[in-house]
């Protein structure tokens, strides 16, 4: 588990232990990168984070922070912060740790349709999770 | 609108206000807007006087001392600087006095006693002068010691006045004897002299007894200002001040008796018969004057508190 | 003769980690400075963030705050004018009054204040968020929290200590004003006359200067006592300890400082 963990920087990750600003909402969470290393304005960085969530379909979790988020509304925000790094990988670390009030396979394809992001997700889970990849 | 915005903007609006306000008060009292005004004091000492000593006028500080030079002579210059605002308690026939109370530090005290009188010009010099009452005491216990060795060795045994009177008794005497008029006329120029001498000794005693006591009438007016408690030690020094008085009065009064029977013994070697009787009275008189003012020395040592030892010598 | 190793041997390691943590603290302090000097810091967002930050750390106290200050300046000022009065000084009670409470007291108080309720908070919050991985989150998007998390803090800090002291101070001149002189303005030249020879420009900047170095004691240390903390829950209250005790040694010696650089 440690090689995901120890991914080179061009990879954006998802996973467990990169949780959210526990004291910011969702929309401050992925405002935080385009405001702090893209350097555009708060209002512009705010619109950016908010375009993102209405893309992943989430706009009504703008508000929310942390601990007042669901385990799924949590993973689209984390995701949603992930993919406005704009890295070329995309990488999600063990979801069935984050996903664990929904069936997980799924909910991220319909998450990844409606992204429309270029580039790949890859996925790391536990090989005795495989089956539940299948269709 | 932003109500945590709003909140902070009224704070930090509030807070600058206030600073700004503040500041402008700082640099109005501070004089930042008016004229100063100088002031130079001169002194014989700068003993006790450092810049910022105050300078109060009626117990408010109307300005401060800034620096200390001296002149060519070696006398102190003491610059002083005031408010525009309070320079108008600067009058020509101000005083300036440095004083140095036993509690708090040194201060220099303005006295105008007519508000009226024409005002001081900037940049001129004034006086200073000094009100160190607790050294001005010990000064005065000095003083009147000697005054009273003065006295002491005028009239002691082989004296200039007990030999002057003995001059006087062989003047008088030889006069009355057979060759008197001749041995009169012979000796008299260094013998009078001798009398006119002791003469002028004595009323030099009396002039300084008076200054004496004229210091004191000062003294006791001065204290007046240092006094702040109601029976302190200061209190009772200044009772003790007008015992002072009191007795050098007497003193004085004795020894201007003294004066007069002097005068007196001039005139013996013309009245020669009366001379002997007169003596005899001006040596008790003497006496007596000795006697009140070794008390009075007594006196001063034991009612000045800070008299180190009450040693003093008797006649 | 182990004995003696072993006191030796702890001791060493006493002062080597206090210079650890000096150190980790300037470093600290210069990467902030040097983040200030940065033009991209000074954005719409950084201010957001310094606004709320003042707006927790003195405004939603205000009231709590000058209520305090209140008291406290109205009971000092009728113990001295009491003493005064007593030791037939009256002549000196307004100006120590004012160097009692102005420069001295309540800026000391106000520091204890920000130091009790952010301070601790912030210990906290900056020990969570390195419990949490929070950080590292934030590393591995590459955003530095120095900016928005830290920065902002220090600033608060100072802003709000400087203007809480400062309203404290011309509180408590108030109030010795009336306390001494009553509802009158007959007083109002002496007072003036009393505050114009304490506030002369040294003692000004020195005050300014003095709060600054609270505001910023009672954030730096805190901050960095958080960042310090192991990834272990359980440190969080060890970590809040150890930075409450340092702010306390930190305020204690600049309070110690001034004073001896004022009157020595």
């Amino acid at each position: 588990m440690a090689a995901v963990a120890d991914l080179p920087d061009d990879v954006a990750r998802v996973a467990l232990d990169l949780p959210l600003r526990a004291n910011l909402s969702a929309l401050d969470n992925i405002a935080l990168i385009p405001l702090y290393q893209r350097h555009y304005g708060a209002v512009e960085s705010t619109q950016q984070a908010q375009a993102m969530l209405d893309q992943l379909g989430h706009a009504d979790i703008a508000l929310l922070r942390d601990p007042d988020m669901t385990p799924a509304q949590r993973f689209v925000t984390k995701l949603a912060r992930a993919i406005i790094l704009k890295r070329p990988r995309l990488v999600i670390d063990r979801p069935g740790a984050m996903l664990y009030d929904v069936p997980y396979p799924a909910f991220i394809r319909q998450l990844a349709a409606q992204a429309e992001m270029t580039g790949t997700w890859e996925i790391f889970d536990f090989s005795w999770n495989q089956a539940l990849y299948q269709e | 609108m932003n109500k945590l915005h709003f909140k902070v903007g009224l704070f930090t609006a509030a807070s600058l206000l206030l600073a700004g306000v503040f500041l402008v008060y700082l640099l109005h009292a501070r004089g930042f807007f008016e004229d100063t005004f100088h002031l130079q004091l001169a002194a014989a000492s700068a003993d006790g006087v450092a810049p910022g000593v105050p300078v109060v006028f009626s117990g408010i500080e109307i300005g401060r001392v800034t620096t200390l030079g001296m002149n060519e002579e070696g006398g102190i210059i003491i610059h002083t600087e005031f408010l525009g605002r309070n320079a108008k308690w600067l009058k020509e026939n101000s005083t300036f006095t440095l004083d140095k109370p036993i509690v708090g530090g040194a201060r220099i005290r303005v006295d105008s006693p007519d508000l009226y009188a024409p005002a001081l010009p900037d940049n001129s010099t004034m006086l200073l002068l000094t009100s160190d009452i607790s050294k001005e005491i010990p000064l005065l216990v000095e003083r009147v010691k000697a005054i009273l060795d003065n006295v002491e060795h005028l009239t002691r045994k082989d004296g200039e006045i007990n030999a002057t009177l003995a001059n006087v008794q062989t003047v008088t005497g030889r006069m009355t004897g057979e060759y008197g008029m001749l041995e009169s006329l012979l000796g008299s120029p260094e013998k009078a002299r001798a009398v006119t001498d002791s003469l002028d000794k004595t009323r030099a005693l009396i002039t300084n007894l008076d200054g004496l006591a004229l210091k004191m009438d000062g003294m006791a007016a001065k204290t007046d200002q240092w006094l702040f408690a109601q029976d302190g030690v200061a209190e009772q020094t200044r009772e003790s001040l007008a015992q002072v008085r009191l007795m050098l009065n007497d003193a004085q009064s004795s020894l201007k008796k003294a004066d007069a029977l002097m005068t007196n013994a001039v005139e013996i070697s013309a009245d020669v018969k009366e001379g002997t009787q007169d003596i005899a009275k001006l040596r008790a008189e003497i006496d007596d004057a000795v006697r009140k003012a070794s008390a009075l020395v007594n006196e001063i040592n034991k009612k000045w508190p800070f008299a180190r030892d009450p040693e003093v010598k008797l006649p | 003769m182990n004995f003696l190793a072993t006191s030796i041997e702890s001791l060493g390691a006493k002062v080597v980690g206090w210079f650890t943590v000096g150190y980790g603290m300037f470093t600290f302090l210069a990467k902030a400075g040097l983040l200030l000097l940065d033009r991209t810091t000074w954005n719409r967002a950084t201010f957001d963030v310094v606004v709320k930050q003042v707006y927790f750390t003195a405004v939603q106290i205000l009231h709590v705050f000058l209520g305090y200050t209140l008291v406290i300046s109205w009971l000092i000022i009728t113990i001295i004018l009491s003493t005064a009065r007593d030791f037939g000084l009256t002549e000196f009670a307004s100006e120590m009054t004012i160097r009692v409470l102005v420069l001295e007291l309540l800026p000391f108080l106000t520091a204890l204040f920000i130091a009790l309720r952010s301070g601790s908070a912030i210990n906290t919050e900056v020990a969570l968020m390195q419990v949490n991985n929070e950080l590292d989150a934030l590393a591995h998007c590459k955003v530095p929290p120095m900016q928005f998390e830290f920065l902002p803090r220090l600033i608060g800090g100072v802003v709000s200590v400087v203007t809480l002291a400062g309203l404290a101070g011309l509180l408590a001149l108030l109030m010795g004003y009336l306390t001494i002189y009553g509802m009158s303005t007959a007083g109002f030249g002496p007072y003036t006359q009393t505050i114009a020879k304490i506030f002369d420009f040294k003692i000004m900047v020195g005050l300014i200067v003095k709060c600054a170095l609270f505001g910023l004691a009672v954030t730096l240390i805190p901050v960095t006592a958080g960042l310090e903390t192991p990834k272990k829950l359980f440190m969080v209250p060890v970590s809040v300890l150890r930075g409450m005790m340092r702010v306390f040694f930190a305020i204690v010696a600049i309070e110690v400082v001034s004073l001896a650089l004022k009157y020595i």
